[in-house]
Formats: structure tokens, sequence, C-alpha cells
């Protein structure tokens, strides 16, 4: 049985999946440039970068499936749909369920925009 | 009166026509990346083109269905077309249409980036408030060939740029031949550029950099290769003694007026460092970081009145000197072909 | 599933005719704004957000005369109508101006009146704080401006590259833009805490978050953005400032700095900016589109991930203004993905609007003429957004006329078309008349077409070669009529906005009053009889849905006739309802301070410490400092949290609240904590100046500098850790109401702070780091002082919860100070404890 209490519900959740796509993209980006700063010449191979990326992107992409997938349950609690505007605790818990499944969605295509990188880049050019 | 006309019909209308116009207008593309002579300017050209009528087609298109959903009868739009709409015209579409631009665009990027071959023709330019120092790299590692506020290309080979600032940031950008790259203090910079035709272009700072970044400019002149050859052989050759009497005159209130404090003349005991080398100014095509005419009335105008023509420089200005004494100096200057 | 409690409904009978008379004549006594020149003290919501509108708009009149200077001067080649330092300064001034003193304000403004209104509160939490908000934009703002008349200003572009404006440019300009904006970017924040708190917590009573306005998630987002997007600047501008006045090389190379960290922490707040102004003018367009749709919007949750996903990934994509920089190519390419992510987004809302118009019936009007135009502006520069995003483009198109032409289209059509379009929507709101069609017509033609005739040819001025921040360029080079079509169609733009403004000062005396909720909206801020009273709504409704104006029968007539909450004002006080976060539960009733000349003397004393350092008075300044720290102590004394007369409020209803409250129910803890979040990013900037200064260096911390040592850095975090450890001690003693352990722990907790204090400044002072040598020592100083700079803080924060209770302002019960100090200590010992961390142990690891 579902909780939809308002005690148990937590506006973090929200923001997850974004949160998810920021330290993915921070690490991307911090471990290409202490790379390329710190231990490759300036056109120096990528190495192990890419695969770390590789890496970090299968993590992100696991942490918002679940995330998003959890919420997807929320958003069809009791076989409702959108556009979830009653005032009840079912269709907030509802809501932020949905709003949690499409911030997941766009989080995915935000990381997976930045992994495509890899496939260009080989040095530090 | 309807609404909507001014998205659907005047734009367009408004954007298409002045696109027209401004192809139309002038043909002196000296300075314009949609006139390319240069390899990567040709491929970021293509690009813009592409991109423009995709992002024409696009904006048409949300004009259309704004129209349409402003024209529409009420019964015409269920809640659940409302949706599609969000769903593909908010979420779908834009995701693909992006998705393939960044690939396209990412793909781009690595040969714009790439270094020049092995043996490649380097150049060391300096960006400097607000002028330009140039020095062509010697293949045998003697010292290299310098000269200021102009740049000679071969044709059809890669040149790298080794970019520098000693002062403030400042962008190195020949739009006919390609992107512009930073100079920054304390960082150097690279910048690769392949001439793909001969011609004359226009070169200009492209960050700001002061009271006279407007005034940073240079010409380019792309070569054929044996002529550039020529050219540079010619460069590198020490400045010529002045002939007639009134250039000899000029050259000694050169030294007489402290000059050689600050400008080189190779050949001569001028080995100042702070302004441009002066050893073959008289053959470039223009004074002062490409904003005047290379004849003796612009040098005058330059040395007697420096900071009017260029606020902000450094040089201090000579309007002191008698106009015979300008103009003997400006016929020396004149004479460093 | 549980039964949920239903909701109260509002009083089944009118209140009979004398009772709601005199409820009427008590609310309006407390909401009564001060007359005469005591106008100027009054801090309520509507007042002080007209003259923040008022004021954020005459700036973007004059920055508007600084853009039509700078058309007139590029009309034709070799101009020699302004010089070049003038027109320096002109350009500079004119970005600085729209961005801070326009955009941001007027994002804040709009926010400040309609935010309550729309929430159906009184008044947002902290009333006083906006009046001190408002108090520093207009001094500083009016400082900065008035500079280029005696042509002082900044001339350093508004986005100040180093070292071009830290050795480069000496006079005072650079110091005026660098703490001048500094100070307004704080009254920036302070509004965006209340904001925050407003939205989370001064709902109305069952407005759960699945029902709240559009506009409110937009606003919630926007402040969000603001509390992590500013920071980064201040940093930057301190350490700017620092190397200004004493010579610590943050961004001069000869000294180990670099420039492009000043790049990257100016960008790092610069591309979010944009979206801060994006957003909450988007969020109009949320208000209006429904509104002349007459119907509710279509994808409401789809527009709250827009915005929550914009808000996230304007902050990976500040790298794409340094394109041109020589970072390595996969940086540029992972900035260049981000920048076309955050498109998708931004899209969705767009469609959201064309889908709801689709699914109802348009109502023509002015304000959706301006609607439309700024979506047919903003998504072509939205376009030429992704074209720049992708950097291969952007290799050709940076820093030219093309980039120009960009982001007036975004800023333009995504704010200043909705901004006039929500100010011929609103008006009404604002003294019950409404604005000429007819003008909004007039106006609306002008503004677009010469919009459209300014902007478009910049495209191709741009990308013909013509770089942008040129005060002059030379004739033939394919540009010449291009900048003459331009230079005409900003004098036609400015014949609009005269209209604009002729049209909000035209005296409207004999104008009928507008009609009540006269588009026939839905939302809750169209309450208001006309003209609207001060007391913003009759009585505190409850809410049902997202439109009760639409959908909750009888709603206007019980909300006027007093039967919903906190229909009085027995007790002589301004009150409103605090609501939990998420599904408004009302938890307080909060009496809020009434008018005050507080917050201008605190923001004169405050500002004076800025405005005096910018001319290098340092001890006038300091003085200036310290009086406002006093007068900051007086405010929070005599106004913040006294002791009600009793426990318990009947708001009406059946409904009981407390009139107190402390702790996570506490709006005061909620600012709090937002504030330090602020503070704490700003603190996260300079430790990334600090490895930042380790990537490019190949030695750093360089092998012969002493460094700070551990053993006083190790002490300090010691004592730092003690003192946080004994306030938080001291906050338990006071609840358990044993005095004499609570002073005992807190004096203690005051010693080891000091002590801390000034162990974390004895490492670099006893290693002898100097840090005008180089970039190590300097930063090494920097964080040690920042800490410290924590510690004083703290201590007199402590030492006014000692003085708090000993005059029995704080008691066991009543303890809102300490809980709040509690928690800035969080801070505190989690700075300490980075700080030790980075300039003591970094050196050991490496």
């Amino acid at each position: 049985m579902t909780d939809v209490h308002e005690s148990r519900e937590s506006l973090w959740r929200l923001i997850v999946s974004p949160t998810i796509w920021a330290v993915h993209f921070l690490l991307c980006y911090i471990t290409a440039a202490i790379w390329c700063a710190k231990y490759a010449s300036r056109f120096g191979t990528l190495g192990p970068v890419r695969w770390l990326i590789a890496g970090y992107t299968v993590a992100a992409l696991i942490g918002i499936a679940l995330n998003g997938f959890g919420a997807l349950r929320r958003h069809r609690f009791e076989a409702k749909s959108v556009p979830h505007d009653e005032d009840t605790p079912e269709d907030r818990f509802r809501f932020l369920g949905f709003a949690t499944v499409l911030l997941a969605g766009l989080s995915a295509i935000a990381v997976i925009f930045a992994a495509v990188v890899v496939v260009f880049f080989r040095d530090c050019r | 009166m309807a609404v909507t006309p001014p998205l659907a019909v005047v734009g367009p209308r408004t954007s298409l026509g002045l696109l027209a116009f401004a192809l139309l207008a002038g043909c002196s593309g000296r300075q314009s990346s949609l006139e390319p002579a240069g390899r990567g300017a040709e491929r970021i050209a293509e690009l813009f083109w592409w991109m423009s009528g995709g992002a024409i087609l696009v904006w048409g298109l949300v004009a259309w269905l704004t129209f349409s959903a402003v024209r529409g009868r009420v019964a015409k739009h269920t809640e659940r077309q409302a949706r599609l709409y969000i769903i593909g015209g908010g979420a779908v579409f834009p995701t693909v249409v992006l998705a393939a631009l960044l690939v396209y665009g990412l793909g781009m990027m690595p040969p714009l980036l790439a270094p020049a071959p092995a043996g490649s023709l380097k150049i060391a330019v300096t960006g400097e408030q607000f002028w330009w120092r140039v020095r062509y790299i010697q293949a045998d590692g003697s010292a290299p060939v310098e000269l200021a506020n102009e740049i000679r290309l071969p044709v059809g080979e890669p040149v790298e740029f080794g970019l520098e600032s000693p002062d403030v940031i400042h962008s190195f950008w020949i739009p006919a031949l390609g992107g512009k790259m930073d100079m920054i203090p304390g960082r150097r910079t690279r910048l690769v550029l392949e001439a793909t035709r001969t011609g004359t272009f226009r070169g200009q700072c492209a960050e700001y950099c002061g009271t006279s970044h407007a005034l940073m400019a240079f010409p380019v002149v792309v070569l054929g290769k044996a002529e550039f050859a020529r050219w540079l052989e010619q460069q590198r050759a020490p400045a010529a003694e002045p002939v007639e009497s009134l250039a000899q005159q000029g050259r000694e209130l050169f030294f007489l007026n402290g000059c050689s404090a600050c400008h080189a003349i190779d050949g001569t005991a001028a080995r100042g460092a702070i302004g441009p080398n002066l050893t073959h100014v008289g053959g470039r095509l223009s004074l002062g970081a490409g904003i005047l005419p290379n004849d003796r009335e612009a040098f005058v105008r330059w040395m007697a009145q420096t900071n009017q023509v260029k606020p902000g420089v450094l040089m201090p200005h000579f309007g002191m000197l008698p106009p015979e004494e300008l103009n003997a100096l400006a016929a020396y200057l004149e004479s460093l072909r | 599933m549980k039964p949920t409690p239903r909701d109260p409904d509002p009083l089944e009978h009118e209140p009979p005719l004398e009772v709601r008379r005199a409820q009427e004549e008590r609310l309006r006594a407390v909401w009564a704004a001060p007359r005469g020149w005591r106008y100027w003290s009054e801090v309520n919501n509507t007042a002080v957000g007209i003259w923040y509108t008022a004021t954020a708009f005459l700036f973007f009149l004059f920055g508007g005369v600084l853009a039509l200077l700078m058309r007139i001067q590029l009309a034709v080649p070799d101009n020699q109508f302004l010089s070049a330092e003038m027109y320096n300064q002109v350009f500079t001034v004119h970005g600085s101006v729209m961005m801070f003193l326009f955009a941001i304000p007027i994002f804040e403004s709009i926010a400040v009146i309609f935010l309550p209104q729309m929430l159906g509160a009184r008044d947002l939490p902290f009333p006083r704080l906006s009046a001190f908000g408002y108090w520093c934009f207009l001094l500083g703002g009016v400082f900065l401006s008035g500079s280029i008349l005696f042509d002082a200003a900044p001339r350093g572009g508004w986005f100040m590259y180093p070292p071009l404006t830290s050795s480069y440019q000496p006079g005072i300009g650079a110091d005026m833009w660098l703490l001048g904006f500094s100070f307004i970017e704080i009254a920036a924040i302070a509004a965006a805490v209340e904001l925050i708190v407003g939205t989370l917590k001064c709902r109305p009573p069952g407005m759960r978050i699945n029902l709240i306005p559009l506009y409110c998630w937009y606003v919630l987002v926007a402040a969000a953005m603001v509390l992590f997007a500013f920071p980064p600047l201040i940093a930057g501008s301190m350490l700017l400032e620092v190397e200004r006045a004493f010579h610590w090389p943050f961004f001069d190379p000869r000294g180990g700095g670099d420039p492009l960290l000043w790049q990257h922490l100016f960008w790092l707040f610069g591309h979010p900016e944009v979206y801060i102004i994006f957003l909450p003018s988007v969020a109009l367009i949320a208000m209006i589109v429904p509104t002349f749709a007459q119907r509710p919007i279509v994808g409401y949750s789809w527009i709250v991930l827009a915005a929550v996903g914009t808000g996230f990934l304007s902050f990976g994509l500040w790298v794409h203004h340094m394109f041109t920089t020589g970072l390595p190519g996969i940086s540029l390419a992972l900035f260049s993905a981000a920048s076309e992510a955050v498109a998708i987004p931004t899209g969705v809302q767009i469609f959201c609007f064309i889908a709801t118009i689709a699914a109802g019936r348009m109502v023509r009007s002015v304000p959706m003429l301006f609607t439309f135009g700024g979506l047919a502006t903003f998504v072509l520069g939205g376009l030429t957004g992704v074209m720049v995003a992708l950097a291969s483009f952007d290799f050709q198109a940076h820093d030219t006329f093309f980039v120009v032409a960009h982001l007036h289209y975004v800023l333009i059509g995504g704010a200043v078309f909705p901004i006039i379009g929500g100010c011929y929507y609103f008006f009404p709101l604002l003294n019950g008349k409404k604005l000429s069609d007819t003008l909004g017509r007039w106006a609306f033609w002008f503004l677009f077409v010469g919009f459209n005739v300014t902007f478009l040819p910049m495209h191709f001025t741009g990308l013909r070669g013509m770089p942008r921040r040129v005060f002059t360029y030379p004739e033939g080079l394919g540009f010449d009529t291009l900048n003459l079509v331009s230079s005409i169609g900003a004098f036609v733009l400015g014949i609009g906005v005269a209209i604009v403004a002729w049209d909000i000062i035209r005296p409207k005396k004999k104008q009928p009053l507008s009609a009540r909720n006269p588009w026939n909206a839905g939302t809750l801020e169209w309450l208001p009889a006309m003209p609207p009273e001060n007391w913003g709504v009759r009585s505190i409704p409850e809410i049902d849905s997202r439109y009760p104006l639409w959908d909750q029968p009888n709603f206007v007539r019980d909300v006027d006739q007093g039967r919903f909450y906190l229909p009085d004002a027995e007790e002589g006080w301004r009150e409103t309802i605090v609501t939990t976060a998420i599904d408004a539960k009302p938890v307080q009733c909060l009496r809020l301070p009434g008018p005050s000349f507080i917050p201008f003397w605190a923001a004169i004393t405050l500002g004076g410490f800025f405005i005096l350092g910018t001319f290098h008075w340092w001890v006038p300044a300091l003085i200036s400092g310290v009086v406002g720290i006093g007068v900051i102590w007086y405010w929070l004394w005599v106004g913040t949290a006294p002791i009600p007369e009793k426990v318990n409020k009947d708001v009406g209803l059946g409904v009981t609240l407390p009139l107190y409250q402390s702790g996570v129910p506490s709006v005061g803890w909620w600012a709090m904590l937002i504030t330090m979040l602020a503070v704490f990013t700003a603190f996260v900037s300079l430790v990334f100046a600090y490895f930042f200064y380790w990537t490019i260096h190949e030695d750093f911390p360089p092998a012969n500098s002493p460094g700070p040592g551990v053993l006083w850095p190790g002490l300090a975090a010691g004592l730092l850790l003690g003192a946080w450890a004994a306030t938080l001690l001291a906050r338990r003693y006071n609840r358990a109401d044993n005095a004499p352990a609570f002073y005992i722990t807190m004096v203690a907790g005051c010693g080891l702070a000091l002590a801390g204090g000034a162990a974390i400044l004895a490492g670099p002072w006893l290693t002898g780091l100097e840090p005008s040598t180089h970039v190590y020592p300097a930063i090494v100083w920097l964080l040690a002082i920042w800490t410290a700079l924590h510690a004083g803080t703290g201590v007199i924060m402590q030492l006014y919860c000692l003085a708090r209770r000993a005059r029995g302002r704080m008691t066991a019960q009543h303890d809102i100070d300490i809980h709040n100090v509690a928690l800035f200590w969080h801070f505190v010992a989690a700075t300490a404890v980075i700080t030790v961390g980075v300039i003591a142990g970094f050196p050991l690891v490496k």
C-alpha cells in the first residue's frame, strides 16, 4: 500500500535526475580538463578519459532509470491520468511522480548528448 | 484584424527580404565569413547556410502551428490532440533534430582543431594594444623574420599560428579564412588556417582589448607559393639604404628623435622591441594596424596625430616636430620597402 | 486508500454587515501606508514592488538611450559622434544596466508585487527585507549609472575581462563596477531568498504543490538559480577587486594567476543569468495564455519540467562563451552538447502555449499581441542560439554582431515583449485603471517592426566580419548599409518604447475604473476589487483548484465577505498564514513587521561601505560598514521574532494556529538555510579557484613556498568545530531552560570561535606567506580570511543570542534566534573543515 501522506513526500526526489545529470556533466568535464591539463600533451591521446566517461554514463543512466521508473509508478497510481489537478494528496502524489518522470527523461537525453562527445574525440586537440 | 499575421506573414517576408538584401549589399567581402577563402571558413559557411535553411523551416512551422491554433475552431482541437502537440512538437521533434545537428557539428570539430602537418609554415603572432607583432618562424632554426600588422600566406598550405599576448586578451580573426582564436596573456593558443584562393583579405581583433579595439586590424595577402617564397625572402633581407636625400635626412631624424628606442629596422642600429618592426614598413599595405593607407601623407598624419588617429595608443605623438622634419621622416619610412 | 480529512468550507452564512465593516476598518488601518514623507518607510510588497518596478523601468529607458547613442555612432563608417573612450563606457554601461539594473530587478520586482497576490498571501514573509533590497538597488544603481555623466564610468565591457580591467584601466570605473554590482547582487540574493520562502511557505491553505500558479514555479526556479549563479560572480568580483586594490595576482599570469579563471567564474554566473531573466518573463506568458484562451493550461507538468530542467541545464553552458579560448576540443564539445540539450525544455514550454491556444478559444487582446510578438522573436533567437551553441559555427560567430543579434532576439523576445505584455495585462491591479488598447497596438507595431529592422541585419553584419564592441568601422567592408538600417530601426524601436512609457505615465484621473477581473482570469491575483485595497486579499481563501476563480463556486463572494481565513486584524498586526511546503497545510499565523526606515538606513550604511570603498577611502568605508552591522543588529533586535502575547490564534473556520514557530517549520530558518546555500556557493567558487590553479601549474602548491603549515590550520579546525559544538549544546540547554549551562556554553563558544578565527589567520601569517608575490599565497590567504570572517560573524551571532536571552527576548520556547544561529554554525563548521583540508591537507597529499 502506498502512503501518500505529506510527511512521506519530498521535493528533493523531483530533482534527483537533473542532479545526476549535473554530477555526470561535471565529472566528464573535470576528468577531461585535468587529464588534458596535467597528464596529456597538447595533442596527446585521451586514453582512459573516454572509458571513464563511458563508465560515468552507464552509472548515471542507471540512476536516472531507477528514479524515473519509481516515479512512473507514482504517476500511474490508481491508474489515473493527467492533468493531476485535483486538491487531493493522491493527485499531488501523481503530479510529483509525473514531473519526476519528465525530468528523468530530459536528464537521460542530456546525459546521452554529453556522452556522445567521446565518439568524436580521441585526443586533447 | 487578426492577431497572428505579424508572425505568419510579416516575419518571413521581412526576413527573406533582408536576407536577399544582405546578400546583395556590397560585394567587398574582404572580411566576410560568408565569402570564404579558406578551408575552415568554407566548412563553417556551409554549416551556416544549412542551419539557416533549417532555422527558417522550423520558424515557419512554429508560426504556422500558432496561426492554425488561433484560427482553428475549438471543436477541431481536443485536449488529446493538444497533448500530441506538446509531445510531438515540443519534445520528440526538437530532440531528434538537435541530436542530428549535434552529431554533425561535433563531427566537424576534430578537423577544424587538427594540428598542421609536420613541416608546415609556422607564424607566431602577438596581439598588443593595438597592433600585431608577426614572426615567421624559420624552418632552419635561425632568428624569425619579424614584421608587423600584415600577414602573407601561401595558398593551399596549412599554416599554424602560435598566438600570444603580453598585455590584455585579444582575438586573432581572419573571417575569410576561418574561425578566430583568443590571444591570452600567460597562455599560448594555436590556430591552423589554410587559404584556398589567392587574394587580399582583412583580419581584425575580435576580443575587446581597450580604447582602440576597433582600430586593430591587418591586411592578409594570400599568394601563390612561388610568389610567397619570393616575398618572404625579401622580408628576410635587411632594410634598404635610403637613396633620396630627403629620406637620408629622415634617417638621421629617426635616430635623433629616439624612434629607435622602440622600433627596430634590421640592418641599422635601430633595435627597439617595444613597437612594430619597421624594416619593410614602406612595402606594407597599410599603416597603424590596418587603419591608414600606406603613403607619405599617412605617415605624417600618424606621427603628428598619433593619439587622434588611434586613441589610447602607447606611441607618443611627434606633432611638435616641424612639418619638414615629419616629411623627411615619412620619406625615409616610405623608402623602407 | 486512507480517507483524507476534508478541507474546511467557507462560512456557510454571510457575517453580519456591521461585523464585516468593523473588520474592514481594522484591516484597512493596519495595512494603511504611512502618509507624507513617511510614505517612504512603507514595506508592504505592493508599494515596494511598484517603486522597484518603476525604478527598473527608468533604468531600462536609460539603457535604451545609451543604445541609441551607440546606434548613432555606428550609423555611418568612421563617425566622430562619440569618442572611443566614451563609446566604450556607453556600451559597458548599456550592457551592465540592462542586465543588473533592469532585467534581474524587474523579474524580482514584478514577483514582489504579484507573488503574494497569486498566493493569496497578504505580503511576503520578510517585507523589510524587500524594502532593504529596493534601497540597495536604488542606491547602487544611481551611483553606477551616474558615473557616465562624469566620464568616470566602467569601460571594461559588462564582462570585465582581466587583465584589461585589472592592470590596464586605472581610475575608479572598474572598482565601481565590481563593488557596486556586488552590492546590488547581494540585494538580488536577498530578494531571491524572500521569493523562495514566499513560494514554499506562504501559500493559501489547500494550494498543494500541484495547484500552484505556473508563475510561482518559474519564480521558484529562477530565484533558486540566483542563489547558485550570483555567488561565483561575487567571489570573482572579490578576487578582481583585491587584485586591483592590493595586487594579489589572481588573474595576472606574471604572478601565476590566469585571466581564464575570471571567465569561468563570470560565465558560471553569466549564462544562468540569461535564463534567470528569461524564465520569469516566460512565466508571465504562462499566466496570460490561459486567460486569453479561457481554459486551463495544457501540459502543466510539462511546463514544470521545462522550468526545472532549464534551471539545471543552464548551469552546464558557461563554457560556450569561451569556445575560442583554446580549451581542449572535448571540453568545448561537452558544453556544445549541453547547450543543444537546453533547447529541448525551451521548446516544450512554447508548445504548451500553442497547445493551450489550440485547445481553447482565443480572445484577442494587447497582452496576447505582445505574447505572439515575443514568441516569434524568441523562437528565432532560440534557433540562432542552437547555431552558436555548435562550437564549430561559433568559431566564426563568436564576438561578432551575429551574437549581438542573437542575444537581443533572446532577451527582447524572451523578456522585454512578455514584460510589456504583462504590463498591459496586470496594470489594472496597480491602480484600477487599464492601459490604452490603442496605444498598446501602436506601441507593439513600432516595437516589433523596429526591433526586427534593427537586429535582423546584424546577423549578417556579424558574419560579414564586424566584431562586437567596436566604436567605429571603415567604409567599404560590406556592412555600411546594414549598419545604417540597424540604426534607423533602433529609432523606430525607441518610438515604441516611448509610446509604452507615455501610456504608463499619462494622467488617468478621468478614465473610468477597470472592471473587476477585467480579462476573466482564473487565478488569485485577480481577486481584488478596483481599485485594490492595501490589504491584498480580504480573507485568505481555501484553495481547491489551479484556477479557483473559474472553478470554485461563489469564490469571490466568499473571499469578499470574509468567509475564509484571517478576515480581521483584531490585535492590530499585519498577518498572513504560513503553510507547509507540499500540501499547504496551515502551520503558523505569521505577524509581519510594519513600516520602518530601518531598511533604508541599513542600505545607506552598507552601501556606504561599498561606495566609499570604490574611492579607496578605507577608513570611512569601514566605519560605514560597522555602523551598518549595528543597524542590522538593531533591525533584528526590535523587528524580528517578537514573543507574542498569546500562544495560538483562531484564524477562522475552526483553525487555530501558533503565532510563533522556530526551527524547520518557521520561515526564518528557511531564509537562513537558503542564504547560507548562496554564501557556501561563493566559498565553493574560491575552492574551485584553488584547484583551478593546481590544474594550470606544473607545480602547485609551488615547491619553494612554505604554505600555511599543518599546525595552525589544524588547530583552527579543532577550535571552530568546538565553537560549533558549543553552539549546538547551547541550543539544547536553552530549550531545556538551563540558563547557567546556556550562558557557559555560549560564552565558551564565543571564545573558541575567536581563537579559531585567529588560528586560521596565524597559519599563513606565521609562515610568512606574502600574497602579492604569487597566486598561491594569495588564494591561501583569501580562503583563511573567508573562514575567519565566518567565525567573526558567528561570534556576533552568538553574542546576539546571549543578549536576547539576557533581555528575555529569547526563552526556552521562543528560541528561533539560536536555531538560526546554530544553522549558520553548521555552515561555518563545513567551511572551516574544507578550508583546512584544502590549504593544509592538499599540500600533504600532493
